[in-house]
């Protein structure tokens, strides 16, 4: 790793950075199909996805990424209110979401746009959601890229961080309880692993077994803080032994290294009930748009996690396979670009949430005290009264 | 049937009726729990329906939740309110928010039974009061029953409501009162106070294990001095009967509140400013408001002097009766 000095605002420890735990992946049982040039010789085989697969997850992947980009600029020029990237993470919620059946329950943490794709979002209603508009699943109430529809059977986030996992946890307690096959996923962080709800769900899940899979994204920092401030043990995966929980570590920018050990816990999940996996990645962007990483992590960290990122990665893969060329990239980006320019304009164009919608949903029917709220609200918006 | 019994009942009933009800929580299950309130549904209905859990507040609330999104009934018990605010996240911001921020895509129908409420010499963390917390985020029911009668009811009512549902329950009477309750399955409407005496001086509106003794202090003060005072059970706190309040206070044009939590920003706080609001040109006199002290519920004294008493109950209604400006 070369040595540098850091950028001029930088406050944080003054220690090398760390170099990616996936340069010893081997040393730090962490599962890889693909090396780092795309080449499967890994400790895991080759899964040998179908032609048509390996293509869906290689053209989501940009796609996210394209997102990413477009949403990231659309932030930056004041035309969107804030922005929570996913560079570098699409491999691990790609190669995750795309192992799940149809059906399965997917609980969202907020760096998985590319799981509504797999179901079958739109691109506009996704960037309705990004701008707050009405029109969107969830009436404009979230910040951007805190996604979900029940139609695809994708559960928002509820923005604390971590609370949400035993919700994931009871919902997959209830399905076993009623004897469907359904199963579950739920994403979140690493920071999350230090609130009581991640230990009340592993503790629950060891008794109980409901069938689920706890997929935390490990992405090397929680806001400024680094890994090594999260916790003392030497893995997240590990928590999972002291609650009987089956566990792994995988490489998390290796997609079909995701893919293949998330399948293999959907289809155990039934017997053994949960598992805990970590995926190793890495947060290439900014915590948030609010964010500026300058002040705690060193650039030349980043740099070293940008040999890792898992686009080219996989690119390499399938051009070695004969599955891709540079013709079928240009056309690709040409595309994504297309379809994400025609879904801004057309989801900026739709209106925002009128004041008196906020009063719904707040109860399957509102009590008198909201219906006078709502009432009063219209009333003085329109001059008093 | 004791409160205790009729809270058991209406558990049974809507269990045998409806398969999606399950009960989860610290010794539910074998044991019945530590105030056997689900005495006896384990081996009715077996350990997949009534399940016992690790000690974990939040957890239990919360795994509660991910069943109510996935189409159960759950009812989590609490052993005791006093340990309910390690839940509190979960239930103000998990339970209470996904209808609305799903954009009414998703709902949790869960019951939270609370036992509640000082008076059994239980000291600070078993003889809590903790509604006000609960009212302040939308999203959720709480009802707080004190009658055999009116457990049975609103239990059943809250299990069969589409929203999440708190429900206080009155640990001192659990097996101090009898009722005749009919195990029917009919539930009680949430949002309906109970008018329990009739009264042309004075409005009380109470809630809880205190509307006995309010009404032991009216009765009191009926026989000794003459002043009819109006008792109103609120029953449901969110959402409350405003209509029946408020019909009250316009004829009697006096109102004293009575609750065991503390006093600052207690519901009686909510139920003044209410009826100032609406019905300020009725009023003879301010609203008192007889409350639990802003500090904490002793072990020695509490149920006498911190949870207000009848000599504190009677001197606040003397003072509205006798007010002059
Ligand atoms: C309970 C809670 N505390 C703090 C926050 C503010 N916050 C938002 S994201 C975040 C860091 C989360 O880190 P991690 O779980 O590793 O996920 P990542 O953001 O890295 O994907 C924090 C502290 C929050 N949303 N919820």
């Amino acid at each position: 790793m070369p040595t540098e000095t850091p950028p001029a605002q930088f406050l944080g420890d003054p220690r090398p950075a760390v170099p990616p735990p996936l340069d010893r992946a081997r040393e730090l049982g962490i599962h890889q199909v693909l090396d780092i040039e795309g080449r499967p010789r890994g400790d895991l085989p080759d899964p040998d996805l179908p032609p048509a697969t390996l293509h869906r997850m290689y053209r989501t992947m940009v796609l996210v990424r394209a997102i990413d980009e477009r949403g990231w600029r659309l932030q930056r020029s004041g035309r969107m209110e804030f922005w929570i990237p996913s560079r570098g993470q699409e491999a691990a919620h790609v190669g995750s979401a795309m192992a799940m059946d149809a059906d399965d329950w997917i609980f969202l943490a907020d760096r998985e746009p590319g799981a509504m794709l797999l179901r079958g979002a739109s691109l506009q209603s996704l960037f309705a959601q990004f701008f707050g508009r009405a029109g969107e699943p969830l009436k404009g109430r979230r910040l951007p890229l805190l996604l979900g529809d029940r139609a695809l059977n994708i559960v928002p986030c509820m923005t604390q961080v971590g609370a949400y996992i035993p919700h994931a946890a009871g919902a997959a307690w209830a399905a076993k309880l009623r004897g469907d096959g359904t199963r579950f996923i739920v994403y979140f962080g690493d920071g999350a692993t230090s609130r009581g709800e991640f230990h009340s769900a592993m503790n629950f899940a060891g008794i109980h077994r409901p069938p689920i899979i706890f997929f935390c994204q490990n992405n090397g920092w929680a806001v400024s803080t680094p890994t090594d401030r999260q916790t003392a043990s030497a893995s997240f995966a590990e928590k999972g032994e002291a609650y009987a929980v089956d566990n792994l570590r995988v490489d998390g920018n290796d997609p079909l290294a995701v893919y293949a050990v998330t399948r293999q816990a959907r289809e155990r999940a039934g017997e053994r009930g949960a598992s805990l996996i970590e995926a190793v990645t890495y947060r290439l962007g900014f915590h948030t748009s609010s964010d500026n990483p300058d002040l705690y992590r060193l650039p030349a960290e980043v740099a070293a996690w940008e040999r890792w990122d898992p686009i080219p990665r996989l690119r390499r893969y399938l051009e070695d396979k004969g599955l891709w060329s540079p013709a079928d990239e240009e056309e690709l980006v040409a595309q994504c670009q297309a379809e994400i320019e025609g879904a801004v304009a057309a989801a900026e164009a739709m209106p925002p949430p009128e004041p008196g919608g906020q009063f719904d949903d707040v109860l399957a029917a509102p009590t008198w005290r909201l219906e006078e709220q709502r009432a009063r609200l219209l009333a003085d918006l329109d001059g008093g009264g | 049937m004791t409160v205790l019994e009729a809270l058991n009942a209406a558990m049974a009933h809507e269990m045998a009726r409806d398969d999606r009800v399950v009960i989860l929580g610290e010794d539910v299950g074998t044991a019945g729990g530590i105030f056997r309130v689900t005495q006896g549904l384990q081996q009715r209905f077996g350990p997949k329906r009534v399940i016992d859990t690790p000690l974990d507040e939040k957890g239990i609330a919360a795994h509660a939740v991910g069943m109510a999104l996935y189409g159960l009934k759950p009812i989590a018990e609490i052993q005791f309110s006093g340990f309910i605010h390690d839940a509190f996240e979960q239930l103000m911001f998990g339970a209470s928010k996904y209808r609305w921020a799903t954009g009414g895509q998703y709902s949790v129908p869960m019951v939270v039974r609370a036992p509640s409420f000082g008076g059994i010499k239980g000291g600070f963390w078993h003889s809590q009061s903790p509604e006000a917390y609960y009212v302040h985020g939308g999203g959720m029911k709480i009802v707080a029953p004190s009658t055999p009668r009116d457990a049975y009811g609103l239990l059943l009512a809250a299990i069969r409501d589409p929203d999440p549902t708190l429900v206080l329950e009155p640990v001192p009477l659990y097996r101090a009162l009898r009722d005749e309750v009919a195990d029917d399955g009919t539930a009680l409407p949430i949002g309906e106070a109970c008018l329990v005496r009739e009264g042309a001086d004075v409005t009380v509106v109470t809630y809880g294990p205190l509307r006995h003794d309010v009404v032991a202090v009216a009765d009191e003060m009926a026989a000794a001095r003459g002043i009819e005072v109006e008792v109103i059970d609120l029953r449901s706190l969110m959402p409350f009967d405003v209509d029946g309040i408020v019909g009250s206070v316009r004829r009697t044009g006096r109102l004293v509140v009575v609750h065991e939590a503390p006093l600052s920003l207690g519901f009686g706080a909510e139920l003044a400013a209410t009826v100032q609001q609406v019905a300020f040109g009725y009023l003879h006199c301010p609203i008192e408001r007889v409350a639990g002290h802003d500090l904490p519920y002793g072990f020695a004294g509490g149920d006498e002097y911190y949870r207000p008493n009848r000599a504190r109950i009677g001197a606040a209604i003397t003072r509205a009766v006798e007010f002059s400006f």
